[in-house]
């Protein structure tokens, strides 16, 4: 349990930080469509963490037993820092329900805006607020 | 000169600039991007030059491909836009490509300003980019001295504003979405804190004639935090493979 002291800290930091960030080297509203929610289970393959985007690797079975890969990449990592991330946040074999942007060209590529895990606990990613009011 | 008067001027000498420069508005901080500018920047977009065309995409805002803000594209510009390969941002080359002065001072990341009277500097946390302001009272160099993502830049007060001309700036994303400003880009800038001194305002003025025309407009606002400090981005080119 937070203290009351942490937790205002946490709310003014929210403030500061919480709210849409999202830029690093390519656009987001070129790339990602901003108006749209996927959802996609996996099994994590692997997950850099560095600037200018964190990259998720993830393995998807479907109905037939068929296995994709899904790659999901964050905004700035230097922004998911002061939200709690680490290069650890994610682990291979972790069992994940990816949620996010999808990528325009209809590939199997996704812009993070939430990861929830087995357990329930969740890693926000980049904010999901009206279009266009998130950069790439 | 007589003895009293050496020593008058002896003393103007060690007081004035110290003087002078509590008389001046500090940036000294770190500052998180302010996505809502508020009231108080009214202003600062008071004296953006009449024409301006503005561009909302400052902070939180973003245009897509084709949105130009209503800015009028040149012939080169246009054809520059059209052949702009939107995949190729996801190369290893293209990756770490660092952005402009033009563009890094909107970008929602934060940064760090040290200033002293003669120069000013702004520590950007995006792409690790470091701008310095002359306020030494020096003059760009020749034209065809080395452009860099920084520029040149030279600044001076004026009463409360700090007022900020930049040239020599390399040709760089201008948008973010394929549309690029070329190497005789000039911006104009003013800076100005809130009353409260909490908040920092900037209006940023571009002219090139070669990519659009007439003029550009943006404003840009961040909060004073304290006890915070800028992250390395160190930028990984491993992305784009």
């Amino acid at each position: 349990m937070l203290s009351k002291k942490i937790q205002g800290i946490v709310i003014i930091l929210n403030a500061f930080f919480l709210a849409p960030l999202a830029q690093a080297h390519h656009s987001f509203a070129v790339h990602f469509v901003a108006d749209n929610t996927i959802f996609v289970s996996g099994t994590v393959d692997s997950f850099r963490f560095s600037n200018p985007h964190g990259m998720l690797t993830f393995s998807v079975v479907d109905a037939s037993g068929q296995v994709a890969q899904w790659r999901a990449e964050t905004n700035s990592p230097n922004v998911l820092k002061r939200r709690g991330w680490t290069k650890e946040s994610l682990k291979a074999g972790d069992n994940i329900t990816v949620e996010g942007f999808p990528a325009r060209d209809g590939t199997s590529y996704m812009r993070i805006s939430k990861v929830v895990f087995a357990d329930g606990h969740e890693l926000i990613g980049q904010a999901r607020t009206a279009p266009p009011a998130e950069k790439d | 000169m007589s003895k009293l008067s050496t020593q008058i001027l002896l003393l103007l000498v060690l007081v004035l600039p110290g003087w002078l420069l509590a008389q001046t508005p500090m940036l000294d901080s770190f500052w998180a991007v302010q996505f809502d500018p508020g009231v108080q920047a009214k202003e600062l977009l008071d004296k953006l030059p009449a024409g301006a065309i503005f561009i909302n995409d400052a902070g939180a805002g973003e245009l897509g491909e084709g949105q130009y803000s209503g800015l009028v594209l040149s012939a080169k510009a246009q054809e520059q836009v059209k052949n702009y390969d939107f995949a190729e941002e996801f190369t290893r080359e293209f990756t770490c490509t660092q952005p402009s002065v033009a563009f890094y001072m909107q970008a929602p990341f934060p940064m760090e300003i040290y200033q002293d009277s003669k120069l000013l500097v702004m520590r950007m946390e995006y792409y690790d980019m470091v701008r310095v302001i002359f306020l030494d009272g020096r003059q760009h160099p020749p034209a065809d001295a080395p452009h860099t993502k920084n520029g040149h830049s030279i600044g001076h007060w004026e009463g409360d504003e700090l007022v900020v001309d930049t040239t020599h700036i390399a040709a760089a994303t201008f948008m973010n979405n394929g549309f690029s400003h070329s190497d005789n880009l000039h911006l104009s800038e003013r800076f100005k804190l809130s009353a409260d001194g909490q908040v920092l305002l900037a209006t940023q003025v571009s002219e090139d004639p070669e990519v659009f025309q007439g003029m550009a407009a943006r404003l840009m606002a961040w909060r004073r935090v304290a006890n915070e400090y800028i992250y390395p981005y160190e930028c990984d080119a491993s992305f784009g493979e």
